[in-house]
């Protein structure tokens, strides 16, 4: 087994590993920015959400590549990482027509004990209804 | 049993030593147990008819930054082990490893505060601690009825015993000073209990006289409250969510704004982190169930996967504790990167975790 260990070749360093650290910081950064008010306010939700995936992602990427050495690793890294990657994500996938659906279809039971369903923002509604009433009884 | 082939050169399956080959067979199921939870909140999530912001469930960002960095400079400490180790400097390893232990031992103890700030909001993922309704109708009504009942044994019921001993002079001489302190303690209280059910007294009465909610006016022509929405105003003193009484922070509440709540002045006062504070935080004996739309839903998400996620972290420090006990030369440094690995993973499942939970 020893054998196998001979290809490693020397790699990462503290130079390396400095960088991808600070890369690190500087991307966590970016995703609090959309803590605060002028993000808020300039930049839709959905934008903020798809712009934290994206900096997450590049942040495992980095732990990936540089910390856990797959970047120098041989192909072998393919047969374990491909296989749990397309296994997770239709684990995901399977789970969107029973789970996110779930409130579309709810029997009357169940609506009792559940959160109101938002009101509409209509210019009447501030007639009898105003959203208090809501949601009782699902459809 | 012989299996001593010659002219054969045997190769292994992979070109990696075994353990190495084990935690990568081990992470891959990791990898897929976490993929299962992450898409089951994101699914639940996305599905819920409603879902707190933030500070509405008292998550505070800054603390999941601090968390994140710190997990960071582990993953940092834990490789420069490794490269220690693989110099043969044992002893540098091994300070690189007590490091990384440190800084694990950190993120667990914020993680240990975070949730007691949640538990002392009554915001627990199950019952019978958990003091959640979804929303302010008869149910709710009919909880903060029976915690008022839990009150008045603790509260009334003693207060007018003493009161009635204190009226008949039944109390001795030595003991009049004691019992008059007792009194002024409980007396307060009192107070607090008799408006809350004052409040949901009168509510009660407005849904049923008034079940389907239709405009009512008094005599100066102001559109009484709805049964329904004096609970909610109700609710709100009791615990007030923050994405209703900030400008942002609550800015993704997928929720109805009664215009109502504009007119709950109250004793409420603005504290730290945007959150007001309500009934249950000025009187900490109080206990009333709270209001929170898809608290429940939140708070089972959140403490499954922060959960799962402190439970690795765990594993990981004791198996820093068991390195800090061995040898960190060379010969073992098959044995950190393996643990190395294992915890660069655990340190990547908090990079999702961090955005999902405290900024979405």
């Amino acid at each position: 087994m020893a054998d196998a260990e001979h290809h490693e070749e020397h790699h990462g360093g503290m130079g390396t590993y400095m960088a991808v650290f600070f890369g690190l910081c500087i991307l966590t950064t970016f995703s609090f920015l959309t803590y605060f008010d002028f993000w808020r306010e300039n930049i839709s939700v959905e934008m903020s959400r798809l712009f934290m995936m994206a900096v997450s992602c590049t942040k495992a990427m980095l732990v990936i590549m540089f910390f856990m050495h797959l970047k120098w690793e041989a192909s072998w890294k393919w047969v374990l990482t491909v296989p749990a990657s397309i296994m997770s994500a239709l684990l995901v996938f399977a789970l969107v027509p029973d789970i996110y659906f779930r409130m579309d279809y709810a029997s009357n039971e169940r609506m009792k004990y559940a959160a109101e369903r938002p009101a509409e923002v209509t210019e009447a509604s501030d007639t009898h209804t105003d959203g208090a009433d809501h949601g009782e009884g699902g459809h | 049993m012989s299996d001593h082939h010659t002219g054969f050169d045997y190769q292994p399956a992979l070109p990696i030593s075994n353990g190495k080959a084990f935690m990568w067979l081990f992470l891959s199921t990791e990898i897929m147990f976490f993929a299962a939870l992450f898409g089951v909140y994101i699914v639940i999530r996305f599905g819920a008819i409603a879902w707190p912001s933030p500070h509405d469930v008292h998550l505070v960002e800054i603390w999941g930054a601090i968390n994140t960095f710190v997990l960071i400079c582990s993953s940092v400490t834990i490789v420069l082990a490794l490269e220690a180790s693989k110099t043969d400097d044992g002893k540098q390893a091994k300070g690189w490893m007590a490091l990384t232990f440190v800084l694990g031992s950190i993120f667990l103890g914020i993680k240990a505060y975070e949730y007691k700030s949640k538990f002392s909001h009554g915001v627990y993922p199950q019952a019978p601690h958990s003091g959640i309704y979804e929303k302010a109708d008869v149910r709710y009504a009919q909880a903060v009825r029976k915690r008022l009942e839990e009150l008045t044994l603790e509260v009334t019921n003693p207060l007018n015993e003493l009161k009635s001993k204190l009226d008949s002079g039944d109390v001795e001489e030595g003991n009049l000073e004691e019992f008059k302190a007792q009194i002024a303690d409980l007396e307060p209280k009192q107070e607090v209990i008799a408006e809350i059910g004052m409040e949901v007294t009168e509510a009660e009465i407005e849904l049923r006289n008034n079940p389907e909610g239709v405009a009512r006016y008094d005599d100066e022509g102001n559109r009484i409250p709805t049964g329904r929405e004096q609970l909610m105003i109700l609710a709100d003193k009791i615990y007030p969510r923050a994405s209703l009484h900030e400008g942002h922070g609550g800015g993704h509440a997928e929720e109805a704004k009664p215009d109502q709540l504009q007119t709950v002045s109250l004793t409420l006062t603005a504290s730290g982190s945007g959150h007001v504070t309500g009934l249950n935080d000025l009187y900490e004996w109080l206990k009333m169930p709270i209001m929170i739309p898809g608290g429940n839903m939140w708070a089972s998400t959140y403490f499954l996967l922060t959960g799962f996620h402190a439970i690795h972290v765990i594993v990981g420090l004791i198996a820093f504790a068991a390195l800090l006990g061995m040898n960190l030369g060379k010969v073992n440094s098959g044995v950190i990167e393996n643990v190395g690995l294992y915890w660069h993973f655990v340190d990547l499942v908090w990079i999702f975790l961090f955005p999902m939970l405290y900024l979405f």
